[in-house]
């Protein structure tokens, strides 16, 4: 069991000092965009340190909601350049991790990832963001939780309705934490309301739902 | 000799570990599938979702372009891009009963797995499912 | 000093038994975690995900109450080197690890934390294997 490990070793180390003549500076990049960012933008940056020029086949992305553009297709030797991976962040949340694959003609490493991560601050976290009545159902309140992150003290939530058929209470537990309580007033028909949810000093608005649905809802 | 005893004891709580590790498997058999990485509860083939009819709601994980050059027949867009303007559209036509096939573009695309996720765990939607193959398979059955 | 081994033996064993509490309770989070290494197809890391656990903290309560002492000392010394020779070459090879022998609590952790408390804990076994190595075979050691 000893030499397996040993011969393991031996071989990763091996395969690492055997170089790419297109080397990157890294192939991961993990972004932290502030709130209000629209997108998050990783440079990869490579140098050609081998004798020959290298080309790029292909630069993909792993999604349609990353675009990556390198500056140049053929890379003359000893010339730097850099590999921009533009990730439009649209309404993800959470850690996101896209993947950019580029082809070269450089026959050692013929195909690259660059990994793009990007940690999408999340101000709050509503649990659920949907709450519903089955026509007929006693419109009872219903509750929807709303937890602010540590990095995002909120002391207030201004919850409105965008219609009058559906009453909300906000109750306030203290450490981020607070209750939304939902009512409609009556469910013989099938409205709707979009609740916004807004931190008192914040831009940024948070949605949930309310609606009658068309069907008994399930006990 | 050390070494006899050492390679005993180890083996006997191997064994012994097999037994708690087992029970686990069996307890926790429906909520991982020993195939794929996705639970085997949350993927749907496309014949088995044609065959749900109309209590099956078909939702388009692709970005807008792709859904708007096509997609399936009566298929709500929902995608990450626009998530909190698309989401009440998907819960307009949603009630309890219904089931949820969500689809991107093939196998290998992760917009639909990451949709699912998130009505299931943001709007609690139950019976959610991702539809193996995706768009492309979803041609493919239509022959 | 007998007594400080004694406390060293409680402390790497409870820190086992915490670990394989953590993944046997998300069973199917650790067999994706297992997954993300990529060095184990994904069947095998799913049999892995349901037996490692539990595996750990035998072994951890082994080290505690020195019952099969030297064998679970072995497994867990094999344990921990593997992960550490895994962890080390995913990082090389470029993988996004950011969980390993905490399970996914340890997700905000980045790597150098992750390699420096597995050493560590590496170096706590081996020091507890030299020092019953020092001192003939003790009594409850079956």
């Amino acid at each position: 069991m000893k030499t397996n490990i040993f011969a393991f070793i031996l071989s990763i180390v091996v395969c690492v000092s055997a170089h790419a003549e297109l080397k990157w500076d890294q192939t991961m990049v993990e972004l932290h965009p502030a709130t209000a960012d629209k997108q998050a933008i990783g440079h990869f940056k490579y140098q050609n340190t081998g004798s020959k020029p290298v080309r790029f086949k292909s630069v993909r992305t792993s999604c349609g909601c990353t675009a990556a553009q390198s500056q140049k297709e053929e890379v003359p030797p000893g010339e730097k350049g850099e590999i921009t991976a533009t990730f439009n962040i649209g309404e993800r949340t959470g850690t996101q991790v896209k993947t950019v694959t580029v082809e070269t003609d450089d026959p050692e490493h013929v195909t690259t990832v660059l990994t793009l991560k990007a940690v999408i601050p999340q101000q709050l976290e509503i649990t659920p963001t949907f709450v519903f009545w089955g026509q007929g159902e006693a419109p009872k309140p219903k509750t929807i939780v709303v937890r602010a992150a540590k990095e995002f003290p909120v002391k207030h939530l201004k919850v409105t309705s965008s219609s009058p058929d559906f009453q909300t209470k906000v109750e306030e537990n203290g450490n981020g934490q607070f209750k939304i309580d939902v009512e409609p007033k009556d469910t013989s028909r099938q409205i709707a309301s979009t609740l916004t949810i807004q931190p008192e000093d914040s831009q940024k608005i948070f949605y949930a739902t309310a609606r009658i649905t068309n069907a008994p809802a399930i006990q | 000799m050390v070494k006899s005893s050492l390679v005993r004891q180890a083996l006997i709580l191997a064994a012994l570990a097999l037994v708690p590790g087992f029970g686990e498997a069996i307890y926790f058999r429906d909520k991982i599938s020993w195939q794929s990485p996705i639970p085997a509860s949350e993927i749907v083939t496309a014949a088995q979702a044609r065959a749900w009819g109309g209590s099956a709601i078909w939702v388009d994980a692709r970005p807008d372009a792709e859904f708007a050059s096509d997609h399936v027949p009566g298929a709500v867009s929902l995608n990450e891009d626009r998530w909190n303007e698309l989401l009440p559209q998907l819960l307009a036509v949603w009630s309890p009963e219904k089931k949820v096939v969500v689809y991107c573009s093939s196998l290998s695309c992760n917009a639909s797995r990451e949709v699912a996720r998130r009505l299931r765990k943001e709007a609690q939607l139950p019976n959610v499912f991702v539809l193996k193959g995706g768009w492309e398979e979803w041609l493919k059955s239509k022959k | 000093m007998k007594f400080v081994w004694r406390i060293v033996d409680l402390v790497v064993g409870g820190i086992f038994i915490y670990a394989g509490a953590i993944k046997a309770l998300d069973p199917a989070q650790f067999a994706n975690d297992i997954d993300n290494y990529k060095i184990l197809p994904w069947t095998i890391g799913v049999g892995l995900a349901f037996y490692l656990p539990w595996l750990e903290m035998l072994c951890g309560l082994a080290l505690i109450f020195r019952l099969f002492y030297r064998g679970a000392f072995a497994i867990l010394t094999a344990l921990i080197s593997i992960f550490l020779v895994a962890t080390i070459a995913a990082k090389l090879r470029g993988l996004d690890i950011t969980c390993g022998c905490f399970g996914h609590a340890s997700q905000h952790w980045n790597f150098s934390a992750h390699l420096a408390v597995d050493f560590a804990i590496l170096a706590a076994l081996l020091a507890l294997w030299l020092s019953t190595r020092a001192v003939p075979a003790r009594g409850s050691d079956r």
